[in-house]
């Protein structure tokens, strides 16, 4: 399946313009970067600060379900920016991705992360407070918080890991 | 090593650099690591920065007092600064005297200290009356222009850093 998507967006018109948007104006690379960087910024401390005040670790004087509320909808529009300025670079180099098993990983951290997401805000706006309401809601919402947490956490770390592959030897192995 | 001479203190940079801790972290997988961890830290600082920000210029959280915005923010934000400063460190060991004359590298630290220092001006003037304004929607200009300065900062400061492994 990647070697077929890789194989179609090699030599392709899409992969041309990357590579030559990437090439010819200035600061593209670095600026692209940099706004990928901020949307980790927006939807690490958006999601982080949520999944804290579920564990009772953050923000104890502030509501669950206006947290959840107030600050998903800036996730969503990170996690789109961010996901424009990294195809740029994946559809500028199919190769250095979808042969990246750190890559692969990557995602295996993002789908689940971004699924829980989903969940969490999608019921809470059908029922606000939904996740207060019954302590088995509470306690779903602690597990998911729990196992969200470690996610987001793994995909900025294998994030930036992609560029360092030659470091895990033992995937050569 | 070091030709430059506008840059002080060649000789301890130069020493830095060629520390074994330096050296270890420059050729192992210490790198990347302390590097993955740098950035999850300057997410959480300027994500969580952002929110004080945007509370401050009245476009986010009007419902929450903006003195409790800033107070439930603060342990988290330093926290991650504190992370964010120990692996930056340990980055920068590895190669300080390049570093060190690195124009991204330098604006990045201008604007840090710009940030701090806006910051500490908030703080311990502006924050002084947050009695008068802590629930109103729109607070005075002094709080709205600590925000957006403190906003357009720390942006300035993650495209600066992304930008010093660019130069070098």
């Amino acid at each position: 399946m990647k070697e077929s998507v890789a194989a179609w967006l090699s030599g392709s018109q899409a992969q041309e313009t990357a590579v030559f948007l990437l090439g010819n104006v200035p600061g593209l690379p670095p600026i692209a970067q940099s706004l990928h960087i901020l949307g980790i910024a927006v939807v690490m401390s958006s999601t982080v600060m949520i999944h804290l005040r579920i564990l009772g670790l953050a923000a104890p004087s502030q509501q669950i379900s206006e947290m959840i509320g107030r600050l998903m909808p800036w996730t969503w529009w990170a996690l789109l920016v961010n996901a424009i300025t990294g195809l740029l670079f994946v559809v500028g180099r199919p190769n250095r991705y979808f042969f990246n098993p750190v890559f692969g990983w990557k995602f295996m951290c993002l789908v689940p992360a971004v699924a829980i997401a989903l969940v969490i805000y999608r019921m809470n706006r059908r029922e606000p407070g939904y996740w207060e309401h019954t302590a088995a809601r509470v306690h779903s919402a602690r597990a998911m918080a729990v196992v969200s947490l470690l996610l987001w956490i793994g995909v900025v770390l294998a994030g930036r890991w992609i560029a360092y592959t030659d470091y895990l030897y033992f995937l050569y192995e | 090593m070091n030709e430059d001479t506008s840059v002080p203190f060649p000789e301890f940079w130069n020493w830095v650099q060629a520390l074994p801790i330096s050296e270890h972290i420059g050729f192992t997988w210490w790198f990347p690591l302390l590097e993955s961890l740098h950035v999850l830290g300057v997410g959480l600082v300027v994500g969580s920065i952002l929110m004080v920000d945007l509370r401050l210029l009245g476009k986010t959280a009007l419902s929450i007092p903006a003195s409790r915005m800033t107070r439930d923010m603060i342990r988290w934000t330093w926290g991650a600064f504190v992370l964010a400063v120990i692996t930056g460190t340990g980055l920068f060991m590895t190669r300080a005297s390049a570093y060190i004359e690195n124009p991204a590298f330098q604006i990045k630290l201008l604007l840090l200290v710009l940030a701090g220092a806006n910051m500490a001006w908030f703080q311990f003037r502006t924050l002084r009356g947050v009695e008068q304004w802590d629930t109103a929607t729109r607070p005075p200009q002094a709080a709205r222009i600590a925000g957006a300065a403190s906003l357009l900062l720390w942006i300035g400061v993650i495209f600066a850093g992304r930008w010093v492994g660019h130069i070098i």
